[in-house]
C-alpha cells in the first residue's frame, strides 16, 4: 500500500504543477492596449467595424485581408491576417482574433468568428408553385 | 401555432400519434425493464427476469417502431413534422436519408439508443449469470435516454416543464408563421434539407460507428458495475474481456473516421484539431484503455482490480459528460462543432449525476470488500509497469478534459460572478501539443520496456541481466535508426526528437518481441501489434503534423507591406489566373477549366511536378470545387482535392474566389453597372479610343489607347457562349484590337443574335486588360438587310440558264437533294431541295450558292441565301416539277454606309481566377497505417480472446 500512497502524492504534485505551468497558456481576452504593453501573443474579442475599409484584394496579394475591429474599450485599430477572407465575414456579430501588436497594427494568425447560428431554422421557404 | 378549429389538409398525423406512442411505450417498457432486472437480483427470483427480459424485448420493439416512423415520415416527407421539414428537403438524394435521419439531436439519441438495444439484446443472450445485474444498467441507461426523445410536458400552464424533445413534433407546434392560417399550408412548404457541408457519405458512416462507440462503452461499465453490485469482484473479468477490446477498437475506429473526414472534406487541412468535441471523443477512449490494461493485470494477477473498476465507471461517465458538453451548447465559442441547444441541459445533467454518482457510492461501500494482494507490485514487474501507462494515459485523458472543460469553469464561476470574464485558452495546438508530445513519449519507452518484463516477477535477480542487455540491443537499434530518420524530419525541437527516438525505441522493442517470444506467447501479438502501430502513428503525426509543408506560398513576397512581419509568417495561399500556369514550389500549376453541376462548381487544375534540374518527374490533376447554397450568392463548402503519394500527401483546396464568382447576384449587379462607351468605327481604317482611368487617390491620370481595325463581317460567327439555333439572325465582328501598354494585339469577335424578337449579346472578355466589348442593336440595322426592305425580283430557269443581275451572271447549275446548308437546319420529315446557284461576278470573282425548297409539315417554306459581298439575295421558293423549272427570287440590298457601332467598357474586372491553398503532407500514411495498426491489434485481441472462451468452455 505505500508504494500506491507515495504514487498518489506524486501525481497530485505533478499535477498541480501542471496547472500552473497551464495557467501561463489561458487567459482572458486582451484589449488592444494590453497587446501593447505585452507584446505576447493575445486573444482579443472585438466588434467588426462596418464602416471602416476592409481589404481583400486576391489580384494584389492573396494573403493580405485587412479590417478594422474595436475591442471592449471601444479602441479601434487595424487588423492584418495573412490568409484570404472567410465567408460571410460581414455577419459576423463577434470577432476574436490571435495575434500580436505590431506598431499601430495587430497582426493576427488565426480569427475565429462568430456569426448568427447557420443552422437555426428561421425562415420556412414557401414554394412558387403548390405542390400536386 | 394554429389557430383553434383550423382543420388541415394533407396531414399525416396519425404516424405522428403512433410514434409518441411509441416512445411512451420505449420508455416505460425500459423503466420496467430496468425494475424487473433490479429486483431479480435483489430477490434472486426467476420471475423478475423473466419479466426484464420481455420488457427489455419490448422496448427493442418500440425502439424499431419509433425509428421507423421517422424514417417513413421522412422517405415521404412530411413536412408537417418539424424534423422532417428541419433536416430533409425535396431535392435531398436517397442516399443521404440516413445522414438527414440522425444529423439532428432526436436522431443521435435515436441511434445511440439503437445499437445500446442490440448490444443488451446480445448480452441477454450471452451474459448468463451475469444477465441480470448487467442487463439492468442497460435498461436504466436506456430509459434515461428515452426520456430525452419523450417531449411530455408535466405541469400546467407556464410553469409546466418539458421533458425530451419529441422527433415528432408538428412543425406548426414549434414555428409561429402567418402561414399556418392556411388550411392547406402543406402545399406551400419546401423543406429545410441537410446541410449541405453534411452531404457525403462520411455523414452516412461516421456517426453510425461513433456511435456504436459510444455505446459498446456501456458493457464494460455495466459489468463493472455488476461486479460490485452481486459482490462476484473478478468473476466478470473473463467475459468482459473481449467486450472491452471490442469497445476500444470501435469507439478508435468512429474518432479516426472523424479524423479522416476532416482531412478529406473540410478545408482546414489536417485530420485533428484539438476541437473540444473531438477531444471528448478521445477522452473516454484513453480513459477504456487505461482500463483495459488494469483489466489485464487483474485477470494475470489480482492486482488492479479497483483500478479496472475505476476507470470502467470513469470512461462512460465521460461520454456521457461529453454528450452534456456537446448538445449544451456550453462549448459555443471555443468548437467548430456548432450544435444547437435544446433545452435538454437539467436532463443531461441528471444523466451525468445519475452514472457518475450511484457507481460513485457503489463503490466506496463496496471498496473494503474488493480483494486485493497482499504483497505490492515488484517495481520490475508487467503490472507494475502497465499500471503506470494506465496512470500516464489517465493522466492524459485529465489534462484534454480540464482544458477542454474551460468554458464549464467558466460558467461556473460565472453563477457566482456575473462579471467574470471568462478565460480562453490563447493557443489550443501549441497548448495540448505540448503535454501530448511528453505522454506519447512516456507511453512508447513504457509499453516498449514493459513487453519484456513478467508477471509476478520472482525471480528478478537472475533476469535482470538479460533484460538490461536486451533493452540496450533494442536502444542501439534505435539510435542507428534515429539519425536518419531524424535527419529527414528535421525537427524545430529538441522535444520532437527526443519523441521520435521514444516512438523508434517502441517500434524496435514490439518487433523484437514479435521475433523473439512469439512462439511462446502467441496472443501477445495483438498487443505487439498495437503498440507497434501507435508508434508508426506518433512518427506519422510527426512527420505529417511537424513537417506539413505550404507549397502554395507566393515567391514574390509583398514587402514591407506589413511593418515588423517575418518572412515566416504563413502565406499559404496563391493566385491562380485561369489558363496562366504558375510555379509553386516544384509543381507548375495550371488551373485550365471548371465547369458547374448543380450547386457545385469543380476546378480542374493540372500538376506537373520537376526535379532539382527541372526536368518533368510525373503530373496528375486535381478537382477542388466549392458548394454554392441555394440562392446562388455564396459559397456553402468548399472541398479539397488530395494526390497521394506513398510518402506524402498533396492536399488543396479553393480558400477564396473573385466576389463576383461566389455572389450571382452580385455578378449580375456588376454586368449591369458597367459603363459602356460608343464606338464609331470606320471599315477598312483603324479607330483610336482613348481610355482614362483614375488611380488611387484621383491624383493619377492613366491615359491607354486603344486601336480598333475591323477585319470581316461574319454572318455565322461562333462564341463559345452562342448555340446556333434556326432562325437566327446572327452577327459577328471580328476585330483586331490592340492597347497602349500592351505589345499583344488581340483578335475577337463579339456577336449580336435576333432570335424571335429578342436580342442576345455575347460580349468578349480581354482578362488582361479589364475591358469588354459588346455590339449594340443599332450594328443590325448598319449590317443587316431586314426583309421587308427587300424588293424581290422573279425569273424562272431551267438547269443550266442563266441571268444577269447588274454585272453579275447567275446561273443554275441543278437541283440538289437533301442539300446541306449552313443556314439550313434539317428536320425529320423535310423535303427538300436545294438550288444550286453559281454567281459570277464582276473581276472573276465566283461564289456559289444554294438557296433551299422544303416542305415542313405539308407546308411549304423556303431558306435564303446572301452573298454579302454583292448585298445579293437568293431564294428559291417555287419548284414546277412538271417543266424542271426553278423560280428564283433575287434582291440587291441597298447600299449601307458609315460606321460601325461598337461599345467597349474597361471597367470589366477579370474574374477568372482562383485563390488556392496548396499543402503537402509527409508521411502522413504512416499516421493511417499506424493507426489502422493500432486498431487491428485491439480486434485481433477480441478475436483471440472470444475464441479462447469459446474453447475454454468447451474443454
Amino acid at each position: 500500500m505505500k508504494r500506491m500512497y507515495i504514487l498518489g502524492v506524486l501525481m497530485i504534485a505533478v499535477a498541480i504543477l501542471l496547472l500552473f505551468n497551464a495557467a501561463e497558456d489561458v487567459s482572458s481576452y486582451a484589449t488592444f492596449s494590453e497587446a501593447s504593453g505585452t507584446g505576447h501573443v493575445v486573444k482579443i474579442a472585438g466588434a467588426l467595424s462596418k464602416d471602416k475599409r476592409m481589404e481583400y484584394n486576391p489580384e494584389k496579394d492573396p494573403n493580405y485581408f485587412s479590417f478594422f475591429i474595436s475591442d471592449t474599450h471601444g479602441v479601434e485599430k487595424k487588423v492584418v491576417l495573412q490568409a484570404a477572407k472567410p465567408q460571410d465575414f460581414e455577419l459576423s456579430e463577434q470577432i476574436v482574433v490571435t495575434g500580436q501588436m505590431k506598431g499601430d497594427i495587430f497582426l493576427a494568425t488565426d480569427l475565429l468568428m462568430k456569426c448568427p447560428s447557420k443552422y437555426k431554422d428561421e425562415e420556412i421557404y414557401i414554394r412558387s408553385e403548390k405542390r400536386g | 401555432m394554429e389557430s383553434p378549429g383550423i382543420i388541415y389538409t394533407g396531414e399525416h398525423l396519425l404516424l405522428g400519434q403512433i410514434g409518441h406512442f411509441s416512445v411512451l411505450l420505449l420508455w416505460v417498457s425500459s423503466l420496467l425493464s430496468g425494475l424487473s432486472y433490479y429486483l431479480s437480483v435483489r430477490k434472486d427470483a426467476p420471475g423478475w427476469k423473466a419479466m426484464g427480459r420481455g420488457a427489455f424485448i419490448s422496448h427493442a420493439i418500440a425502439l424499431v417502431a419509433v425509428i421507423g416512423s421517422v424514417f417513413l415520415a421522412m422517405t415521404q416527407k412530411y413536412y408537417e413534422y418539424h424534423y422532417v421539414w428541419t433536416h430533409v428537403s425535396d431535392e435531398l438524394p436517397f442516399r443521404y436519408l440516413f445522414a438527414a435521419f440522425w444529423e439532428g439531436q432526436e436522431g443521435s439519441f435515436l441511434l445511440w439508443m439503437f445499437w445500446n438495444a442490440v448490444l443488451g439484446l446480445l448480452l441477454m443472450a450471452t451474459a448468463r449469470r451475469w444477465e441480470s445485474p448487467v442487463l439492468a444498467v442497460f435498461a436504466g441507461v436506456q430509459a434515461i435516454l428515452a426520456s430525452m426523445i419523450l417531449g411530455i410536458y408535466v405541469g400546467w400552464g407556464d410553469a409546466a416543464l418539458k421533458i425530451g424533445s419529441s422527433p415528432f413534433q408538428l412543425l406548426r407546434d414549434v414555428m409561429d408563421a402567418p402561414l399556418f392560417q392556411q388550411v392547406d399550408y402543406l402545399e406551400l412548404v419546401k423543406g429545410n434539407g441537410l446541410n449541405p457541408l453534411l452531404q457525403n457519405y462520411w455523414m452516412t458512416i461516421h456517426p453510425p460507428t461513433l456511435f456504436l462507440g459510444f455505446s459498446s462503452t456501456l458493457v464494460p461499465f455495466a459489468f463493472a458495475i455488476a461486479g460490485l453490485w452481486i459482490k462476484d469482484y473478478s468473476g466478470w473479468l473473463k467475459s468482459a474481456l473481449p467486450w472491452s477490446l471490442f469497445s476500444a477498437g470501435i469507439l478508435g475506429t468512429g474518432i479516426l473516421m472523424g479524423g479522416a473526414w476532416a482531412y478529406e472534406a473540410l478545408s482546414f487541412g489536417g485530420y485533428w484539431a484539438w476541437d473540444p468535441v473531438e477531444n471528448m471523443s478521445l477522452v473516454p477512449w484513453l480513459v477504456l484503455i487505461a482500463g483495459i490494461h488494469t483489466h489485464l493485470i487483474a485477470r494475470s494477477t489480482q492486482h488492479s482490480l479497483r483500478g479496472t473498476y475505476l476507470f470502467y465507471i470513469l470512461q462512460f461517465a465521460l461520454v456521457v459528460y461529453s454528450t452534456f458538453l456537446t448538445r449544451s451548447g456550453v462549448l459555443g465559442e471555443t468548437s467548430v462543432h456548432a450544435f444547437t441547444e435544446m433545452g435538454l441541459e437539467s436532463q443531461l445533467l441528471f444523466f451525468l449525476g445519475a452514472v457518475t454518482l450511484l457507481p460513485g457510492l457503489l463503490f466506496f461501500w463496496r471498496n473494503r470488500n474488493i480483494p486485493s494482494p497482499e504483497k505490492e507490485e515488484l517495481v520490475p514487474s508487467r503490472e507494475f509497469w502497465m499500471f503506470m501507462g494506465s496512470l500516464v494515459l489517465f493522466f492524459s485523458a485529465l489534462l484534454i478534459a480540464g482544458s477542454t472543460s474551460l468554458p464549464v469553469w467558466n460558467k461556473i464561476r460565472q453563477l457566482f460572478d456575473p462579471l467574470y470574464a471568462g478565460k480562453v485558452i490563447t493557443e489550443p495546438i501549441a497548448h495540448y501539443n505540448k503535454y501530448q508530445i511528453w505522454i506519447a513519449l512516456l507511453i512508447m519507452i513504457m509499453s516498449g520496456a514493459a513487453q519484456f518484463l513478467r508477471f509476478r516477477e520472482s525471480k528478478w535477480g537472475a533476469i535482470r541481466k538479460k533484460f538490461f542487455l536486451t533493452t540496450l540491443g533494442q536502444w542501439g537499434i534505435s539510435v542507428i535508426c534515429f539519425y536518419p530518420i531524424n535527419k529527414s524530419l528535421n525537427p524545430q525541437a529538441w522535444q520532437y526528437s527526443l519523441l521520435l527516438f521514444a516512438a523508434i525505441y517502441g517500434f524496435i522493442a514490439n518487433l523484437w518481441v514479435l521475433v523473439s517470444i512469439f512462439r511462446l506467447r502467441t496472443r501477445w501479438v495483438s498487443s505487439v501489434l498495437s503498440h507497434s502501430g501507435f508508434a508508426v502513428m506518433i512518427i506519422g503525426i510527426l512527420f505529417s503534423g511537424l513537417n506539413k509543408q505550404i507549397i502554395s506560398d507566393n515567391p514574390f513576397i509583398m514587402e514591407g507591406l506589413i511593418e515588423g512581419a517575418s518572412e515566416e509568417s504563413s502565406r499559404r495561399n496563391i493566385l491562380l489566373f485561369k489558363e496562366t500556369p504558375m510555379r509553386m514550389s516544384s509543381y507548375e500549376v495550371n488551373y485550365y477549366a471548371d465547369s458547374l453541376d448543380h450547386y457545385t462548381r469543380t476546378y480542374f487544375l493540372k500538376f506537373v511536378g520537376h526535379d532539382e534540374s527541372g526536368r518533368r518527374k510525373d503530373s496528375f490533376t486535381l478537382t477542388p470545387s466549392v458548394i454554392y447554397d441555394k440562392s446562388f450568392k455564396k459559397i456553402a463548402a468548399s472541398n479539397p482535392s488530395t494526390h497521394r503519394y506513398i510518402d506524402r500527401d498533396i492536399f488543396t483546396h479553393i480558400a477564396s474566389l473573385p466576389q463576383v464568382e461566389m455572389d450571382m447576384e452580385l455578378r449580375k449587379q456588376k454586368e449591369d453597372s458597367l459603363k459602356f462607351e460608343r464606338l464609331a468605327i470606320l471599315p477598312k481604317t483603324t479607330y483610336i479610343h482613348q481610355d482614362h482611368k483614375y488611380l488611387g487617390d484621383k491624383d493619377t491620370l492613366l491615359q491607354r489607347d486603344y486601336s480598333f481595325r475591323i477585319m470581316e463581317v461574319d454572318y455565322q460567327p461562333s462564341h463559345p457562349e452562342y448555340t446556333p439555333e434556326e432562325g437566327d439572325l446572327a452577327i459577328g465582328l471580328r476585330m483586331e484590337v490592340s492597347r497602349s501598354d500592351d505589345k499583344k494585339s488581340r483578335e475577337v469577335t463579339p456577336v449580336l443574335v435576333l432570335r424571335e424578337n429578342l436580342l442576345y449579346s455575347y460580349p468578349v472578355q480581354i482578362n488582361p486588360w479589364s475591358t469588354r466589348i459588346r455590339l449594340p442593336e443599332e450594328i443590325l440595322p448598319r449590317l443587316y438587310t431586314f426583309e421587308e426592305d427587300l424588293r424581290y425580283e422573279k425569273v424562272n430557269l431551267k438547269v443550266g440558264e442563266s441571268f444577269l443581275i447588274n454585272e453579275n451572271r447567275i446561273r443554275f447549275d441543278g437541283f440538289v437533294r437533301n442539300p446541306k446548308t449552313p443556314e439550313y437546319q434539317i428536320k425529320e420529315g423535310d423535303l427538300a431541295v436545294g438550288a444550286n446557284l453559281l454567281v459570277q461576278g464582276a473581276d472573276n470573282q465566283s461564289w456559289r450558292a444554294m438557296p433551299v425548297f422544303l416542305i415542313r409539315n405539308g407546308e411549304p417554306l423556303n431558306v435564303k441565301k446572301e452573298i454579302h459581298t454583292l448585298g445579293l439575295h437568293l431564294r428559291f421558293p417555287l419548284l414546277d416539277p412538271r417543266t424542271e423549272e426553278a423560280e428564283i427570287m433575287y434582291a440587291i440590298a441597298p447600299a449601307k454606309e458609315g460606321p460601325i457601332p461598337v461599345e467597349i467598357a474597361t471597367d470589366s474586372f477579370r474574374s477568372d481566377y482562383i485563390v488556392l491553398e496548396a499543402l503537402a503532407f509527409p508521411g502522413i500514411n504512416l499516421f493511417w497505417g499506424g493507426s489502422c495498426l493500432m486498431l487491428a491489434g485491439l480486434f485481433l485481441g477480441m478475436v483471440l480472446r472470444f475464441n479462447k472462451k469459446r474453447v475454454d468452455a468447451v474443454t
